[in-house]
């Protein structure tokens, strides 16, 4: 079996998110890292490998500028055997449709009998990049699962947590699956696995490369249009009841409720 | 600052921009630190057990033997990485004083003054982390004055016998040998040089009592006897009469590791500081907005940096087996005890009554914040050495 993680370099979880009023888009300056929830993928394909599962090859696959090499670094000392970075200035700007294209395009090169990736990043938060891919692959795929296990060595089962409770999926591979945060605890890589990480195979490919078409990545490629941000409005002050008399608190409280009709 | 460490010496090189190896040891030391945390540690401190998980997890991935050379399973990147899980651990809340002896006096002192057979049979296990060697100099009635040891080894049937007194040892509960450093008995009946022997600490004749102290770390401190303890001459280290040279092989990478715990404890405590000003609101305003309390926490984190930086330098320094590595790491002890001091002094003012309530975990850093003035060398001693080798001022004891 062979086992793709896509991952993503975002800015680090300490930096403060803002949009940059000059480009419309996200301000990726600053201190990054490998988005913490790949680190989840990543896991969950070392466990699959490590459950005895015949996993031929973990690759970490990732899209973006040159500094995404670090991700990929980490990626790789966390547990990946080799990775391949896209990286072209054509694809700059591409939304979530356009990038899940590019990076369908640079899988398919791979064909991975599943594609494993973080259910949202760190920055842009979509949620949706693995449901794309997924499109342009035409494999399955599942978001927010958060329990995985390989049956018969071509079917997974995998629990997804959804808002009412968790369903219980079986699917075929190949297929895409984007995983929470609860499915495991990544592990802490040793000083070996970092020392180790640049000697590991790191494929760099262009657009042109995986046959990306240009006009369907970048901006043109791109139909979000961004703008016209605003921060979002301040809350009000929360009304703070002092319990001096308990009674009269309860009922304070009672009110406050009633008011709003939430009683 | 972590790169692979030549034996031979190289220009010393400190590179001002972490490169990714840095910063991913770092992350990771952090990371499994904060696994266990203070609870843990407090619990340690409290069952009187040593924090061996704590040490097991961090070894077992590579972190406790970084600065011992590759062929003897440590991980070849010098005192700069050492330093960085050093101060990394600390930072956590997790200080251990055992990296300080262990890897960082005892492994230097083995990587350039050990037997092959003694490389095999100590720094093998350093380097992995599975075995751990504590370090004893401090006598009572010598104290600063090193040249006034008087723990002895009398040659005897072809072996040595050891015998004398240690106190203020550190981890001797949570080690399996001791490195202690004893005169030679010469054949007037005086004392030679000083040698470094290890001493297993299950060893006949050798007895230990805890000495109950102020910090509240999970680490001990003990006053060792040695009655008569037998040793073979191949535990010996620098050999017979080897001297203060190779006592201070070891003692620079302890200044270094001591400096390192000092600034990873004072980025604890502003860490703490400056997360409590920016948060308790007092007549509307966050308390940081006030410049009597954000200026000492400033002035705390300037030198905080500084000291770090030094630490870095002399790190570097020593690596390279460069000139002036005994004048840095004795630089960066002073600063990086003073910045810690300060840190963790301006973080408690700063919490108002807060900062004396365990919760906030703030007393706990201070003892051990405070004793890196004391140790492992004094502020004084560090002026003293600085005024005359520095300086050029005559010695002043």
């Amino acid at each position: 079996m062979k086992i793709c993680v896509l991952v993503k370099e975002v800015p680090d979880a300490a930096v403060e998110k803002r949009i940059d009023p000059s480009t419309g888009r996200l301000d990726r300056s600053g201190e990054r890292n490998l988005n913490p929830y790949d680190t989840h993928a990543i896991e969950a394909a070392m466990q699959i490998r490590e459950g005895g599962s015949d996993v031929e090859e973990i690759v970490a696959v990732t899209m973006g500028p040159e500094s995404a090499v670090r991700a990929l670094h980490k990626a790789v000392s966390l547990g990946a055997d080799r990775s391949v970075h896209l990286s072209d200035d054509s694809l700059a700007g591409s939304d979530v449709a356009a990038t899940g294209y590019a990076l369908a395009k640079t899988l398919q090169r791979e064909s991975p009998d599943l594609v494993l990736l973080g259910q949202q990043s760190d920055d842009g938060e979509c949620y949706t990049i693995g449901a794309v891919v997924a499109d342009h692959l035409q494999m399955p795929s599942l978001t927010q699962v958060i329990k995985l296990d390989v049956e018969d060595g071509a079917k997974l089962r995998c629990e997804r947590q959804a808002e009412y409770g968790y369903d219980t999926v079986s699917v075929e591979m190949p297929a895409v699956i984007s995983v929470g945060d609860a499915i495991n605890e990544p592990r802490y890589p040793s000083l070996k696995a970092i020392m180790g990480a640049k000697k590991k195979p790191l494929d760099a490919v262009a657009a042109g490369d995986v046959g990306i078409e240009s006009d369907h990545v970048g901006e043109a490629g791109s139909q979000v249009q961004c703008g016209d941000f605003k921060p979002p409005p301040e809350k009000a002050g929360g009304e703070i009841i002092e319990d001096e008399d308990t009674d009269e608190t309860v009922e304070k409280i009672v009110a406050w409720l009633d008011e709003r009709k939430l009683l | 600052m972590v790169g692979r460490v030549s034996t031979a010496a190289a220009p010393a090189a400190l590179s001002l921009i972490p490169s990714q190896e840095e910063t991913l040891l770092r992350e990771a030391v952090s990371g499994i630190c904060r696994q266990f945390g203070r609870e843990y540690m407090q619990q340690k401190r409290d069952s009187g057990g040593p924090p061996s998980e704590l040490w097991e997890a961090l070894a077992s991935r590579g972190y406790m033997g970084v600065n011992i050379p590759e062929e003897y399973d440590g991980g070849g990147l010098g005192m700069a990485a050492l330093s960085a899980v050093g101060e990394e651990i600390a930072a956590a809340g997790c200080a251990l004083l055992l990296i300080v002896v262990s890897p960082a006096i005892v492994g230097s002192i083995l990587v350039r003054h050990g037997t092959p057979e003694q490389k095999e049979r100590w720094l093998r296990g350093i380097g992995a982390g599975t075995t751990k060697v504590a370090f004893a100099i401090t006598e009572a009635d010598a104290g600063t004055n090193s040249h006034n040891l008087a723990t002895s080894l009398r040659r005897d049937d072809g072996r040595f016998l050891l015998n004398g007194q240690k106190t203020f040892i550190s981890g001797v509960e949570d080690a399996d040998a001791v490195c202690v450093v004893a005169r030679t008995r010469t054949s007037d009946g005086g004392l030679g040089l000083p040698s470094l022997a290890i001493v297993d600490v299950d060893a006949p004749g050798f007895t230990r009592q805890q000495i109950p102290m102020a910090v509240r770390g999970a680490d001990k401190q003990w006053t060792l006897f040695f009655d008569d303890v037998e040793l073979e001459e191949e535990r010996l280290v620098g050999g017979e009469n080897g001297g203060l040279g190779v006592v201070f092989d070891g003692l620079n990478p302890e200044r270094i590791m001591g400096a390192s715990i000092s600034t990873g404890i004072g980025r604890l405590a502003l860490e703490r500081g400056a997360a409590y000003a920016r948060e308790r609101r007092v007549w509307g305003q966050p308390i940081g907005a006030h410049q009597g309390v954000a200026h000492p926490l400033a002035e705390a984190k300037i030198e905080l940096e500084l000291a770090r930086l030094m630490t870095q330098k002399a790190a570097a320094l020593y690596d390279a087996g460069a000139p002036g590595a005994g004048e840095a790491a004795n630089m960066a002890k002073y600063a990086a005890a003073e910045a810690g001091i300060h840190c963790v002094d301006r973080a408690i003012q700063a919490h108002g009554g807060n900062g004396f309530a365990l919760e906030y975990g703030l007393s706990d850093l201070w003892w051990g914040v405070r004793v890196a003035r004391t140790a492992p060398v004094s502020r004084e001693m560090v002026l003293n050495y600085v005024a005359e080798h520095s300086l050029g001022l005559p010695k002043s004891y």
